[in-house]
C-alpha cells in the first residue's frame, strides 16, 4: 500500500509532523513502512506560463516559445509536440541541475537561443505519467510563474510504501491510513463537504433504472446512473498519483475509477448501461444471490460482488450511459462463498477479500465531487441501493482480563479514549468492563484479544514495562533433548574426523535419484508444485545431494572435500527418516611439509578410519544394498550393535565420471543406529594375558568378517579379542594369501598354562581348517 | 701446592665425559695419585702425620669440587649440543588442522536451543510433510483466508504439503499433552519462494508458553524475548513494533539495533539502523480453541536461524549455506 504525505494532507492536517514522525509512527501503530522516499523535485525548475508558441525556423519538430518565468520571459525551444497545447509547464531555468546530472545553461538550437528547458514529469525525477512534457493544472495548486516547484507539496511528495499485514484491510486505501493516523496523533479527520459543481437541475434515476433483489443478498449496493462527457480530462494530479503508486493508465474512466478505489477504499465499478437495458429500453439490475452474489441483466450474470467484473459488461463509447456500482461485501461471507472455488479474481478481490471500505457516502460524494468537478459525468439524481441488515459485533471487554493479556494495568478512561478514536462505540458495563461496539470496517476484530492489539499498538510497545514470568513447573520426559544433544555428540565427532557439517535441500532432481538406482515418490504423494526441475521430488537418500555439493567444491578449485550431513529422507511413501551420510572426495589430508606437499588421496582403509572416529565401535559385513553410487567391490554393510543400518563404499567409477569427482568415498547410515547405546562394563581380569599370532593360507575368496565369525562362533572363553595384522600375498599361494591373526587370550581366574593357549590357538586353527580349509603357513 | 695446581689444570682441560673419566681414574682411583699421596702416611711420623693429612684431605675436597663443577660444565655443554641438534621449525607445522567445521546455521541453532533449554523448554519435533490442519487450519489460518497469501506452499498431490513453518508442532504438543507447555521446536520449513533472499528451504526455532488463564501477558513476552535476543547478539538495542500474525494477538516484531553499523544506517539494514528479527504474540484463543484448551494463557514467538547466522556471522549470501560451500565453511573451524 503506497500513500504520499500530501494525498494523505487531504483526509487529515499533517501540520508540523514530520516526515520522520510520519515514518516512525507508521512503524509505531503496525503498518510497517517499506521504503520512504522524499520528493526529490530540484531548485531553480518554475512554473512557467507559455505567451506563444511559434515554428523553429529551420526544424520541423521543435517549436519556440515565449515563457513568462515571474521574473521575466524567456525563450526556450521545446522539442515536445504537446508543447503547443500548453498553458502552464515546468520550467528547467538556467542553473537548474536535473536529477540526471544535466545542468542548465544558455544554448542555442538550430541557431536559435534557448534559455532554459521545459521538462516531462520523469526529467524531474517524478515516476513517468506519458509521453511529451508534463502540462500544469492547478490540481497541483495555485500557479504563479516563477514559483519553484519543489514548493508544490502536491507533486513534490513523500511517498510511503506500508508493508500492511492481511487482517488490514481497513488500511488499504489513504483514507483508512488517514484514519489510523488520526487516531495516533490525535487529530480529527477533515470532514468532506460534497458542494454540487453542476447547478443543472437532474433527472431521478428511477426514471430509467430499477433494481431488482431477488433473494436474500448479503452486500451492500449502491446504484448510480450517469452520463459520459466526452471533452473532459483528468487533472495533472490524478495521473502523477496512479503514477506514484504504480498504476498505470489506461483511459479516463477506468483511471478516476483505480484513483477513488485507492483514496477512498470504497469498491467502485462501471457498467455500460446498455448491458441491463431490456426489450423496453428500460435499464433493470438483477440483484441474485446463487451460491455468490451476482449482479446481472435478465440473461447474464455481468459481474460477481467482490470477485470479478465481466469485461464486456464495461462502457465502451466515451459518450454513453453507464451505471457505477458501489459495492460491499464482509470479507468473512465472501471468503466462504468462495470456498475452493477456481473462479477467475480481479485485482478488487485483494480489496474485497480483506475488507473494503463500507461507508459508501463517503466513497460517493468523494468519487461525484472528482467527477463533476472535471467534467467526466453527469449524474441522475438519487440512487437504487440495496442494504442488508447487520447485527452490531459487540465485544465485552474485561478490563482485569486486558490487563491480564497486556501484563500491565492501563486506566479503562484510556482504553476507552483509544477504542473510541478508532471508531468504537463504547459504553460503561458495570466499574470493570466495557461493551464494544466495533466499526463496519474493522471485520478483523472480534474478541478481547483483538481488543488488546489495538490497545497495544495506539499507546505503544514501548510503554509496556517488560516483566518476568515465573514459570510454572513442566516435566518434559519425552523430550527431543536426548535425541539432539546426542546428534550435537555425533556432529562434534564428524567435524573432528574431518568432516564439514552440510545442509542441502531436502529436495532433489527426480531424475537424478532415478538414474543413481534410489527411489522417487509414488504419483499420488508427489509434489504438486515443485520450484525447479533440479528440486522437483522429495529426496530418497542424502548421497545425490551431498556429491553435487563435493562437484561445487571443485568448481571452486577444493582439492579435499569431507562433507557429511544429518537430515530426513523421504521413500516412496513420503515416510520420514533421519539419515547422517558422509561424503569423501579428493585428498586424504591437506598438503603440508609432512607429505612434502603430495597428500595421499582418500582410499578406503583411511575413510574406514574416519567413520570410526564419528560412529564409535562398528562392524562391516558383506554389502546387500544396491544403487549406482555403490562399488560392488569396495563396498560393505554398516553393522552398529549387530544391526546393519547403513554401507559404506567407494563411489562407483561410472558416477564418479559422470559427477566429475576425484576418488570419492561414500556412507549413509540410519540416524537413529548411532544414539547412545547403554553400556554394561565387564569384569576385569588381574591375571596376565598373552599375545599369539597365527599365519593361515586362506582362500582369497574368503572374507575377514567370515573369519572373524567363525573364531567367535568357538566362544572360547578365554579368547578377549582377535584382529588381522597382516596380509601378504605371493605367487607360490596359487590362489591363498597368508593371513595373520592376533589373539588376546586371559583367564579371569588365573596365568594361563601353556597347554590351555595350545588348546585354545589349536581350536582356532581347527576351525579355520574346517570351514575354509586354511592351514598353518 | 704446585702439584694441585696442575692436578686441577688436567681436570679443567678435559672436553669430554670420556677423558674425564680417565683423569678421574688418575687422580681419585685406587691408583691414582690421591692413593699414592695418602699411601705416604705410613711413612711419616706421628706429628707430620697430622698435618700431612690435612693437607692432603684439603687438596682432595678441592680437587673433588673442581671436578664436580666441571663435570657440570661438560654434562650441560653436552645437553646443550644435543638440543640444538634437535632443532626444529615449528611454524612450518603450524597449519591448518584436518578437522572440519559445524555448519554456522547449526551452530546457531544449537546457541538458540541451549539458551531455551537452560530455561527449562522442551525441544520438540514434527513432520515435514504436515496436513493443512495442522500447519493451517488449526493456527487460525481458515481455508481460502487472504492471511495464508503470507506463505507460499508446496503441495502434494494428495492434499498433504510441506510444513510453511514450525508453529505445526505446537499444536501436535498442544493435542497430546496438557498444560503447562514450554517448548520450542527447531526444524526445517518449506516456502515456494527462490531468489537471493529466500531459500526454498529454511530454518525456524519456535517457541511456546502454555500456563493458566491470566499468567502469560505480553509485558512477559517482552522480557523473555529482550534477555534472549541480549544473550545472541550482545548489546543491542531492542524494539517491539505492532504486527500480525494469524495465530497470536496481540503481535509484534522485534527489531534489534542494527550489528553492523550499531543503528546509523548500513546496507544492510537499509538505512534505517534496525534489523527484523523476530515474530512474536500472545496466543490466538482460537488456537487454543482448535486444541481444546479452556480457561490457559500463553505465548509464542518464532525466529529465522538462517536470518541470525547471517548477522551473526556477517555472511552476506543466503544461498551459499545450503550449497556445502567450504569455502564458507572452512572459516568456522
Amino acid at each position: 500500500m503506497i500513500v504520499t504525505r500530501s494525498w494523505l494532507n487531504e483526509f487529515i492536517d499533517l501540520k508540523e509532523i514530520t516526515d520522520d514522525m510520519l515514518y516512525d509512527t507508521f512503524n509505531a501503530i503496525g503498518l510497517e513502512v517499506g521504503f520512504m522516499k522524499k520528493g526529490s523535485i530540484p531548485k531553480r525548475v518554475v512554473v512557467g506560463r507559455i505567451l506563444s508558441c511559434e515554428k523553429h525556423p529551420d526544424a520541423d519538430k521543435l517549436n519556440v516559445c515565449q515563457v513568462d518565468i515571474g521574473l521575466g520571459t524567456r525563450q526556450i525551444v521545446c522539442g515536445a509536440a504537446n508543447v503547443v497545447n500548453a498553458t502552464y509547464v515546468a520550467v528547467a531555468t538556467v542553473g537548474a541541475i536535473l536529477p540526471d546530472g544535466l545542468e542548465i545553461k544558455p544554448a542555442k538550437l538550430r541557431g536559435v537561443e534557448s534559455d532554459g528547458m521545459i521538462c516531462s514529469a520523469s526529467e524531474l525525477g517524478l515516476p513517468n505519467i506519458g509521453s511529451g512534457i508534463m502540462i500544469l493544472d492547478d490540481s497541483i495548486g495555485d500557479l504563479e510563474p516563477g514559483r519553484e516547484l519543489c514548493e508544490y507539496d502536491t507533486i513534490n511528495d513523500t511517498i510511503f510504501e506500508l508493508e500492511l499485514t492481511p487482517n488490514r484491510g481497513d488500511c488499504l486505501s489513504v483514507y483508512g491510513v488517514a484514519r489510523d493516523l488520526s487516531t495516533a496523533f490525535s487529530r480529527t479527520l477533515i470532514e468532506h463537504k460534497y458542494a454540487r459543481h453542476n447547478k443543472k437541475i437532474k433527472l431521478g434515476i428511477s426514471r430509467e433504472a430499477s433494481l431488482n433483489v431477488h433473494s436474500d443478498v448479503d452486500a451492500h449496493i449502491s446504484c448510480n446512473l450517469a452520463v459520459q462527457k466526452e471533452d473532459s480530462q483528468l487533472p495533472l494530479i490524478v495521473y502523477i498519483r496512479l503514477a506514484m503508486i504504480n498504476i498505470p493508465s489506461k483511459n479516463k474512466l477506468d483511471d478516476a475509477l483505480e484513483y477513488l478505489l485507492h483514496a477512498t477504499g470504497v469498491i467502485l465499478q462501471a457498467y455500460d448501461a446498455d448491458f441491463f437495458r431490456n426489450d423496453d429500453g428500460k435499464i433493470v439490475i438483477e440483484l441474485k444471490s446463487d451460491h455468490m452474489i451476482n449482479i446481472s441483466n435478465a440473461a447474464e450474470t455481468g459481474s460477481v460482488v467482490g470477485v470479478c467484473q465481466e469485461p464486456k459488461t464495461k462502457p465502451t463509447s466515451q459518450n454513453g450511459q453507464i451505471v457505477l456500482i458501489a459495492s460491499y461485501i464482509h470479507p468473512d461471507t465472501l471468503n466462504t462463498m468462495i470456498g475452493g472455488s477456481k473462479i477467475k479474481k480481479d485485482d478488487i478481490y485483494y480489496n474485497t477479500s480483506r475488507g473494503s471500505n463500507p461507508d459508501f457516502a463517503f466513497g460517493l460524494s468523494i468519487a461525484v465531487d472528482l467527477f463533476e468537478k472535471y467534467d467526466i459525468l453527469d449524474f441522475y439524481e438519487g440512487t437504487l441501493n440495496h442494504e442488508p441488515s447487520r447485527d452490531d459485533k459487540i465485544v465485552l471487554v474485561d478490563i482485569k482480563e486486558l490487563h491480564a493479556i497486556i501484563g500491565q494495568e492501563i486506566e479503562k478512561t484510556i482504553i476507552t479514549n483509544v477504542l473510541q478514536r478508532l471508531g468504537f462505540r463504547v459504553v460503561n458495563v458495570g466499574d470493570d468492563a466495557i461493551a464494544a461496539t466495533v466499526p463496519v470496517f474493522r471485520p478483523d476484530i472480534s474478541n478481547i484479544q483483538d481488543i488488546a492489539e489495538e490497545i497495544v499498538r495506539v499507546i505503544g510497545i514501548d510503554q509496556i514495562e517488560s516483566k518476568p514470568l515465573s514459570f510454572q513447573e513442566c516435566y518434559h520426559s519425552d523430550s527431543a533433548i536426548a535425541v539432539y544433544r546426542a546428534k550435537k555428540t555425533i556432529r562434534n565427532r564428524a567435524v573432528s574426523a574431518g568432516f564439514f557439517e552440510s545442509i542441502s535441500y531436502v529436495f532433489s532432481d527426480s531424475t537424478l535419484l532415478e538414474q543413481y538406482g534410489f527411489e522417487t515418490t509414488d504419483s499420488n504423494s508427489a509434489l504438486l508444485n515443485p520450484i525447479v526441475q533440479e528440486m522437483n521430488s522429495l529426496r530418497s537418500t542424502l548421497l545425490v545431494n551431498l556429491l553435487l555439493s563435493a562437484k561445487r567444491n571443485i568448481n571452486y578449485t577444493k582439492k579435499l572435500i569431507p562433507l557429511f550431513e544429518i537430515g530426513m529422507v523421504f521413500d516412496a511413501k513420503r515416510d520420514e527418516k533421519e539419515k547422517i551420510a558422509f561424503v569423501w572426495s579428493g585428498q586424504g589430508e591437506l598438503e603440508s611439509v609432512i607429505n612434502h606437499g603430495k597428500p595421499s588421496m582418500m582410499n578406503m582403509p583411511l575413510f574406514l578410519q574416519k567413520l570410526g572416529f564419528v560412529l564409535g565401535d562398528f562392524g562391516l559385513q558383506e554389502c546387500d544394498q544396491s544403487n549406482k553410487l555403490i562399488h560392488p567391490y569396495q563396498s560393505a554393510n554398516i553393522l552398529i550393535n549387530g544391526n546393519v543400518c547403513g554401507y559404506v563404499s567407494k563411489l562407483h567409477p561410472v558416477a564418479q565420471e559422470e559427477l566429475g569427482l576425484y576418488d570419492t568415498f561414500i556412507a549413509e547410515l540410519d540416524f537413529q543406529a548411532l544414539m547412545p547405546r547403554h553400556i554394561l562394563a565387564n569384569p576385569i581380569s588381574n591375571y596376565q594375558g598373552v599375545y599369539k599370532d597365527l599365519s593361515v593360507l586362506i582362500s582369497k575368496e574368503i572374507a575377514y568378517s567370515q573369519v572373524k565369525s567363525a573364531i567367535d562362533a568357538l566362544s572360547l572363553p578365554i579368547l578377549r579379542s582377535v584382529y588381522p595384522v597382516d596380509i601378504y600375498e605371493d605367487e607360490s599361494f596359487g590362489n591363498n594369501v597368508s593371513l595373520t591373526i592376533r589373539l588376546f587370550l586371559q583367564s579371569q581366574d588365573n596365568t594361563l598354562d601353556d597347554d590351555v593357549i595350545e588348546n585354545a590357538t589349536g581350536s582356532v586353527l581347527s576351525t579355520l581348517g574346517a570351514n575354509f580349509g586354511a592351514a598353518l603357513r | 701446592m704446585e702439584e694441585l695446581t696442575i692436578l686441577e689444570s688436567s681436570i679443567t682441560a678435559c672436553t669430554s665425559l670420556d677423558e674425564l673419566e680417565k683423569v678421574r681414574v688418575d687422580i681419585f682411583g685406587k691408583k691414582g695419585t690421591l692413593a699414592k699421596e695418602f699411601g705416604k702416611l705410613a711413612t711419616l711420623s706421628a706429628e707430620e702425620k697430622k698435618s700431612f693429612a690435612q693437607g692432603l684431605n684439603l687438596a682432595k675436597e678441592k680437587l673433588q669440587a673442581t671436578f664436580d663443577m666441571h663435570y657440570d660444565v661438560i654434562k650441560t655443554a653436552l645437553i646443550e649440543a644435543k638440543l640444538k641438534n634437535e632443532k626444529i621449525d615449528l611454524s612450518l607445522y603450524n597449519i591448518t588442522p584436518n578437522i572440519g567445521a559445524l555448519h554456522p546455521v547449526m551452530e546457531t541453532m544449537d546457541k538458540i536451543i541451549e539458551y531455551f533449554v537452560s530455561l527449562d523448554f522442551s525441544v520438540e519435533n514434527g513432520p515435514m510433510v504436515e496436513d493443512d490442519f495442522h500447519n493451517f487450519e488449526a493456527l487460525n489460518l481458515p481455508k481460502h483466508h487472504p492471511a495464508r497469501d503470507m506463505q507460499d506452499t508446496f503441495y502434494f498431490a494428495d492434499g498433504s504439503l510441506l510444513r510453511t513453518h514450525t508453529s505445526p508442532v505446537q499444536i501436535r504438543k498442544m493435542l497430546s499433552s496438557k498444560p503447562p507447555i514450554r517448548m520450542i521446536a527447531p526444524g526445517s520449513v518449506f516456502r515456494r519462494d527462490y531468489d537471493l533472499t529466500h531459500t526454498p528451504m529454511f530454518h525456524q526455532v519456535e517457541g511456546l508458553v502454555v500456563q493458566h488463564k491470566g499468567e502469560v501477558s505480553f509485558a512477559n513476552l517482552k522480557s523473555m524475548l529482550t534477555e534472549f535476543l541480549h544473550f545472541m547478539f550482545g548489546e543491542v538495542k531492542v524494539r517491539f513494533r505492532p504486527s500480525f500474525f494469524p495465530f497470536t494477538e496481540p503481535s509484534a516484531e522485534v527489531d534489534i539495533s542494527c550489528v553492523f553499523c550499531k543503528g546509523d544506517g548500513c546496507r544492510v539494514c537499509s538505512h534505517t539502523g534496525w534489523l527484523e528479527v523476530l515474530g512474536c504474540g500472545i496466543v490466538d484463543p482460537n488456537v487454543f480453541k482448535a486444541v481444546g484448551y479452556d480457561d490457559v494463557s500463553g505465548y509464542a514467538f518464532g525466529l529465522g536461524v538462517e536470518r541470525f547466522a547471517m548477522l551473526l556471522h556477517n555472511i552476506p549470501d543466503l544461498r551459499s549455506l545450503f550449497e556445502g560451500d567450504i569455502r564458507l565453511l572452512e572459516q568456522f573451524r
